[in-house]
């Protein structure tokens, strides 16, 4: 009799199919019933009628036995799973304890791998695929004027006309953005302030959640002065009051506040407060370019339309009131795109380095694994002879490496929350990364990475070791070839790996020598031992051309001469560094006018007072410096700077030229001498050209421009001594004034902490890149020693020295690592267009520093398979060939 | 017939299925012709509701099939308890004879005469 088959036991596909298996049970029965009642003497078509009919119907029990059956089966199979599941995950367990090493190596780069692109994606997210938090974010676009030289704010009489004529767009608004000093909270605070047009809460339809919005009457000119603050303005400085009752604030004027809107609305610029327009005085000049605006796009409208719409009023405008008009047309552009632009090009390379790290992560795990699973080949071996069908050992190799990504997994978001935590402390302050949460998104975007490395790195291991070539598979093991197939994957791998190290290292090469060589661009003045001072003079206590604004100066230059240990004091409106605006055009005496009747020159203006160029040591190249003796009673005198005199006189002095400003402090401007010429200073960051710069006597210019400045102080003092010092002497002459003290030093830093967090994330990369190459050629190359003991120990006996022996190897890792390095300098160059834009002084295709690149991936190829040809050359070759 | 009237047989036939197999296993034909016999051809039942009878108990887990060859050379589907139908049949006799024994008390009792 042959074994009892039990059903469940078999493999599913070899089970009979259900409705087969209960058709010859009937029938047997039927059989049976029919041989008993012929036994009784019934003929046999009488007994089969009769034992058909004691059966009843056949076809419905056979239908409902089917039913049963294929539900029993469903459960079973569902059950059997489950069990092997368990079993495949208490096996990769301990499995994984039993090599700890590996283990611990192989979560550490996954964490580092799925950490870093989960990191990065937080800040993506954050940045690029979060909708800003208005109402109908897409309908949103900044709107500018275009000129023949670039873009520009827009005058208030053009916006008035725009907003009135425009018939594609629902809703504009005027704005802009401004420090102001607010007192009556208590302590003076600095905030940034809004000045706001009527249409501003139809462009951002917010519902305030307490009090109301400006009224449309509370906006035009002489109305009382009402306010609305933001939400956390009201938390912090209010005291999240619950009545608005009587809330005054003291900014230039005092205001009261009538609404808070809700949490989260800060546009433009983590603004607190927003004033109505309604009673600045409005230059009507058609020059002035004064505003920013913003528009929501009419339903169905696109930003192509309406920019033909805006552009056609301004043509009709431009012709009306010629030659007091320099606009060509309107830029129509969707504020999200404004508000990230800058933002773009590092955070992708962030996204592509990150990919290239996974990747190469996920090669190396890939490697390794196909050498564990090739020693445990013959115990596949066997499991596939018991019966074990290809797809369930595939099913339990890749539940092992699935262990591994979970675990890493869980790890990589340790590493992610950490990288995001140091990427805040570092990055760029526009960024907000301190903002960037790991929130849904983030979770599922890592779930999504680690399936995907449990994919690339586990199935094709699986894929081969669990192929049907079984008994190859023992033969090969036991007699130490290398499988040629095998060793193919292997060189793959390296090269792989090597060549996303040549490129991320490269990339950092490349982004190291901009960075020095932008550090080294001549700023044009000192910055140790200088600190700096923001000072805001509160317009409520300072009217805008009173003389206490001079008066304050005053005292504040003369408490800081006396100080002891300064050794020079001075300030400036705006200091270097920190942007080339406000610029201004100007007139040169002699020079014949501009076709369009108005001034020919335009110049970075500058206010200063005290002794500034003294104590930022920017040189004296010609004449004098501005002095004590320039003020309002005196003849108006201007310093430029050489770039200026070069330009406007190249073959003679510029000391007793003149000049004046034009149409930025009101018009028919006494002409200013200039007395002296100043070494050229970077305005706009360190690698923007040097501008043309005018500099003034603060005491000859309108008071308002010395409202809001920036001290510098020259001291023999260490950084906090001076601070204290400056701190105290600034208090003394009027407590009430908001400081905001810097090294400058630090400010020059701040310039460029774009570049330089960049530059600091993509060399962490390539670092980490570099690990894992270096682990995977050490790996790969132990793996074909192990491999091809038996070859060396031959050799060996035939006579190589170990020398010999390490030398073999060692060419053949480099050999392996060769064309590794050739893609991957393929691949840099490819990218060179991607890097290109964040480069400085630097070519993307450098030799410099691809070389040092391939010198260093060379040696390390070399280092890494030093140990284990080391071994190698130890080998014996006795027991080498008898196969031990 | 009726549907509680089957459910109802379904029931029985559940004990009587599981009583024969106490006597060790058998197959569907041998279970159908015990249950004839032993009852003189008294209980009639429809053979075929059988199969899905022991498809049921299999699901529950009571019994356990396998395939066999009998004496004859032909392969036959064979059925035997597992321990829980084994403890099953116990429980399910018990229960099975209480009810019997209430419903004969019910319609062998008579109204008593006197009023209390």
């Amino acid at each position: 009799m042959t074994p009892p088959r039990d059903d469940d036991d078999l493999p599913l596909s070899r089970v009979p199919p259900v409705h087969e298996d209960v058709r010859r049970e009937v029938a047997f029965h039927l059989e049976e019933r029919t041989k008993e009642l012929v036994a009784r003497g019934m003929t046999l078509e009488q007994a089969r009628a009769a034992a058909g009919e004691a059966f009843g119907d056949a076809q419905a029990v056979e239908s409902e036995c089917r039913e049963i059956e294929s539900r029993r089966r469903a459960t079973k199979r569902r059950m059997r799973r489950h069990e092997e599941l368990r079993q495949d995950l208490a096996m990769g367990l301990r499995l994984l304890r039993k090599s700890p090493g590996f283990t611990l190596a192989a979560i550490a780069t996954l964490a580092l791998g799925i950490g870093a692109n989960t990191a990065v994606f937080s800040i993506v997210n954050r940045v690029f695929l979060q909708p800003l938090e208005y109402p109908d974010p897409d309908r949103l676009v900044a709107l500018s004027e275009q000129h023949e030289k670039g873009t520009s704010n827009v005058p208030w009489a053009n916006f008035v006309d725009l907003e009135e004529q425009s018939r594609t767009l629902s809703a504009m608004a005027a704005y802009g953005s401004f420090p102001a000093t607010v007192l009556g909270t208590g302590t003076p605070i600095r905030v940034r302030a809004g000045l706001i047009s009527k249409g501003f809460f139809h462009v951002f339809p917010v519902r305030p959640s307490l009090g109301r919005l400006p009224a449309p009457d509370e906006y035009t000119r002489g109305a009382g002065l009402v306010a609305v603050v933001s939400h956390a303005f009201w938390r912090e400085q209010l005291g999240g009051r619950r009545s608005l009752d009587d809330v005054r604030l003291k900014m230039d004027r005092e205001v009261i506040v009538i609404g808070v809107l809700p949490a989260g609305f800060d546009f433009p610029d983590e603004n607190q407060v927003w004033v109505p327009m309604g009673s600045f005085e409005q230059s009507l000049s058609r020059t002035a370019h004064n505003w920013q605006v913003v528009g929501r796009l009419a339903p169905d409208v696109t930003t192509a339309t309406a920019k033909r719409d805006l552009d056609a009023i301004m043509a009709r405008l431009r012709s009306a009131y010629q030659p007091d008009f320099d606009a060509t047309g309107v830029a129509v552009v969707s504020l999200q795109k404004t508000l990230t632009q800058s933002a773009e090009t590092p955070l992708y390379l962030l996204l592509g380095a990150s990919a290239i790290l996974l990747l190469g992560a996920c090669t190396n795990l890939a490697s390794a694994q196909l050498a564990r699973g090739t020693a445990r080949s013959g115990e596949l071996a066997v499991r596939s002879a018991l019966g074990a069908t290809r797809t369930r050992l595939i099913r339990q190799l890749l539940t092992e490496s699935a262990l591994l990504s979970v675990l890493g997994c869980l790890a990589g978001l340790g590493v992610a929350w950490v990288l995001l935590r140091s990427f805040a402390r570092f990055a760029p302050a526009a960024l907000h990364l301190e903002r960037v949460q790991i929130d849904g998104w983030v979770l599922g975007f890592a779930a999504l990475v680690a399936v995907a490395t449990t994919l690339l790195f586990g199935l094709l291991p699986a894929l081969r070791l669990s192929s049907r070539q079984s008994s190859v598979v023992v033969r090969d093991v036991s007699r130490g070839t290398a499988d040629a197939g095998r060793m193919r994957a292997w060189h793959v791998f390296v090269v792989a790996e090597v060549a996303l190290a040549v490129v991320l290292l490269t990339g950092s090469a490349l982004l190291i020598r901009s960075f020095s060589l932008v550090m080294d661009t001549e700023l044009g003045f000192a910055t140790d031992r200088v600190i700096t001072v923001k000072v805001n003079l509160p317009e409520v206590n300072y009217a805008p051309e009173s003389p206490a604004i001079v008066s304050f100066h005053e005292r504040v230059l003369e408490r800081l001469r006396a100080t002891p240990g300064m050794l020079s004091a001075g300030f400036t409106n705006v200091l270097p560094l920190e942007g080339y605006n406000p610029s201004g055009s100007l007139e040169i005496e002699g020079r014949p006018l501009a076709a369009n009747g108005r001034s020919q020159g335009y110049a970075v203006y500058r206010v200063v007072g005290g002794d500034f160029f003294r104590a930022l040591r920017i040189p004296l190249v010609e004449g004098r410096l501005l002095g004590p003796a320039d003020d309002g009673t005196s003849a108006p005198v201007v310093v430029v700077n050489e770039l200026f005199a070069r330009e406007e006189w190249p073959n003679e002095s510029a000391i007793g030229k003149r000049l004046r400003p034009a149409g930025m402090d009101a018009s028919n401007e006494p002409w200013a001498t200039v007395v002296g010429v100043v070494g050229n200073v970077r305005a706009g960051s360190m690698t923007d050209a040097f501008h043309e710069t005018f500099y003034f006597e603060y005491r000859q210019r309108p008071a308002h421009r010395a409202l809001a400045v920036s001290y510098v102080v020259h001291s023999r003092l260490d950084a906090a001594s001076v601070e204290r010092l400056v701190r105290a002497a600034i208090t003394s002459v009027d407590p009430q004034v908001p400081l905001d003290v810097q090294a400058m030093n630090d400010v020059v830093s701040a310039s460029v902490a774009d570049r330089r967090f960049t530059m600091m994330v993509l060399g962490a990369f390539s670092a980490v890149a570099l690990l894992l190459a270096i682990v995977g050629i050490y790996a790969v190359v132990s793996y074909v020693v192990a491999q091809r003991t038996r070859e060396i120990g031959v050799r060996i006996a035939l006579g190589a020295t170990p020398v010999g022996v390490l030398r073999m190897i060692v060419v053949s890792a480099l050999a392996a690592v060769g064309p590794g390095l050739v893609l991957g300098t393929a691949l840099a160059f490819a990218n060179a267009g991607a890097i290109r834009s964040l480069l400085y002084g630097v070519s993307p295709f450098d030799l410099t520093a691809l070389g040092a690149t391939l010198l260093l991936l060379t040696i390390a190829a070399v280092a890494s398979s030093i140990g284990p040809a080391w071994k190698a050359s130890r080998v014996d070759p006795v027991r080498a060939i008898r196969g031990e | 017939m009726t549907d509680d009237r089957l459910r109802f047989l379904k029931g029985t036939l559940d004990v009587l299925i599981l009583k024969t197999l106490s006597w060790g296993p058998a197959h569907g034909y041998a279970i159908s012709r015990w249950i004839r016999q032993s009852s003189d051809d008294d209980l009639k039942l429809e053979e075929g509701a059988l199969y899905p009878a022991l498809r049921r108990l299999e699901e529950r887990g009571w019994v356990a099939s396998e395939w066999q060859t009998t004496e004859t050379g032909r392969e036959a589907r064979v059925y035997l308890l597992t321990p829980a139908g084994r403890t099953a049949v116990r429980a399910e006799i018990a229960q099975w004879k209480r009810y019997v024994t209430a419903f004969t008390r019910v319609l062998d009792a008579r109204p008593s005469g006197a009023r209390v």
